[in-house]
């Protein structure tokens, strides 16, 4: 337990809170980090999958 | 489809079938004293350490990394990816061998080996985590076996036989999937029993998440590791199906893995923060956590992440075996080196080299099996007779 953290209390709202603090983080870079996986997709949606019309898997992969 | 019957006349002493030879021949001697003389002699377990290298690497390495099936699987059949169909047979393949040498490596840890069907047999125990790791590993072991067979009956001419297991593919895939998710997360909250034995820093109430979620990763990345290996040493067994959708195999896992890390680094960092663990990071301890978290989590989180945004397979394949020495880093922090922490220097584990040996055999073992189902079996190719299910 932190210097100062002298209860239950004062230790979840310590923890709960740094918690919250970094899921708020982690949901905001998600997004930077979807973006940055996915915009150079042309013909896949964000789960690879096929679309309609779209090309199959690995085509102008570099070895 | 062509058949490929391809016949190479191959040397019988290679360097590989060599050091295969001589694994083989001391892992059989190995486990004559161990089956003799019992575990004091092969092991040096402790009333402190009654778990070690058997447990820390063979079990719960080989489950993570045998996790390559139930996520191939899901992905192809609950998912509708068919464009990853031809990975599956290889990752039911391999988690079906590591799942069986599992079994095999407890048959020389537990003490007593004939007793391992007692849960089921005698007292079942259902209250303890110990009981349904049994449960669901000898369940799922069945599982894979029964998903493994087509390939065998196919193999065996057995038409009927194994168009009757294709029928059950879904239902397969289904208790793949709940019973891994179920045994791959108790192996890590096993651990829950000891707060005080394991260090702050990997201990969390979270525990069994993080296996489940490392488990999908282990599998992803097993699956890209292995898919490299059948690729270089396996090509002329390989269909022209396999051949043209093992990139996007590969390129699609990669991102799927990426994503995951992603979501296992965050939990990590929250197991931290709720645990309020962060002054240990200044220890040790914390030196070789950050190592685990930001050098085989982080890392290889972004590097799959370029490889599948830059369509580059040599990162990707780098990156799937980094990560997949991540899982094995990790299992062995949590089983082994990590715990027991607070003991002196000389109460700490070290293994015996006799047991390093009988793990380096049962490696063996599995890599000799794979070798001649991939050799003999459709595995990397779909037999002209049969239809593709």
């Amino acid at each position: 337990m932190g210097e100062g953290v002298h209860s239950l209390h004062e230790f979840m709202l310590r923890t709960e809170s740094i918690t919250y603090i970094l899921i708020a983080a982690a949901l905001l870079g998600f997004v930077f980090f979807w973006r940055f996986l996915s915009e150079r997709d042309e013909d896949r949606d964000y789960l690879g999958a096929d679309r309609p019309g779209g090309e199959g898997g690995g085509h102008g992969a570099h070895h | 489809m062509p058949f490929p019957k391809v016949t190479l006349e191959r040397p019988r002493w290679t360097p590989f079938n060599i050091v295969a030879a001589i694994i083989v021949v001391v892992g059989l001697a190995i486990t004559g004293i161990r089956f003799t003389q019992g575990l004091a002699a092969t092991t040096r377990l402790s009333d402190y350490n009654p778990w070690g290298l058997w447990i820390g690497f063979d079990l719960l390495v080989g489950v993570a990394l045998a996790a390559g099936g139930y996520v191939t699987s899901a992905a192809c059949y609950l998912f509708g990816l068919k464009r990853f169909h031809t990975a599956v047979r290889p990752a039911i393949l391999t988690g079906f061998l590591g799942y069986a040498l599992v079994v095999l490596a407890l048959h020389y840890d537990v003490g007593r080996p004939w007793r391992l069907p007692y849960p089921f047999l005698v007292q079942q125990g259902t209250t303890s985590l110990l009981f349904e790791v049994a449960a669901c590993v000898a369940l799922y072991l069945t599982v894979l076996f029964i998903e493994w067979t087509p390939a065998a009956l196919e193999w065996l001419g057995l038409k009927r036989a194994r168009n009757l297991v294709v029928r059950l593919t879904l239902v397969l895939t289904i208790f793949g999937v709940v019973l891994s998710t179920l045994h791959q997360s108790s192996l890590g909250a096993l651990f829950l029993i000891a707060p005080s034995k394991l260090h702050p820093l990997w201990y969390s109430p979270y525990l069994a998440l993080f296996f489940f979620v490392s488990s999908i990763v282990a599998g992803l990345s097993m699956v890209i590791f292995e898919g490299a290996l059948a690729h270089r040493y396996f090509h002329h067994k390989m269909d022209e199906a396999h051949r043209r959708e093992a990139d996007g195999v590969a390129l699609g896992f990669a991102k799927a893995a990426s994503w995951v890390l992603a979501g296992y680094f965050v939990l990590k960092v929250v197991g931290v923060a709720q645990a309020d663990a962060w002054r240990h990071l200044a220890s040790g301890y914390g030196a070789w956590f950050l190592v685990e978290v930001i050098g085989f989590v982080l890392l290889p989180c972004f590097f799959f992440a370029v490889g599948a945004r830059e369509k580059n397979l040599k990162i990707v394949r780098f990156t799937a075996a980094w990560a997949v020495l991540g899982i094995v880093i990790n299992r062995f922090n949590v089983g082994l080196i990590a715990f027991n922490y607070h003991l002196p220097a000389e109460e700490r584990y070290f293994p015996h080299w006799m047991e390093i040996g009988i793990s380096l055999f049962i490696v063996t073992i599995g890599i000799l099996a794979y070798k001649f189902i991939v050799s003999h079996m459709p595995i990397l190719y779909a037999h002209p007779d049969y239809e593709p299910h």
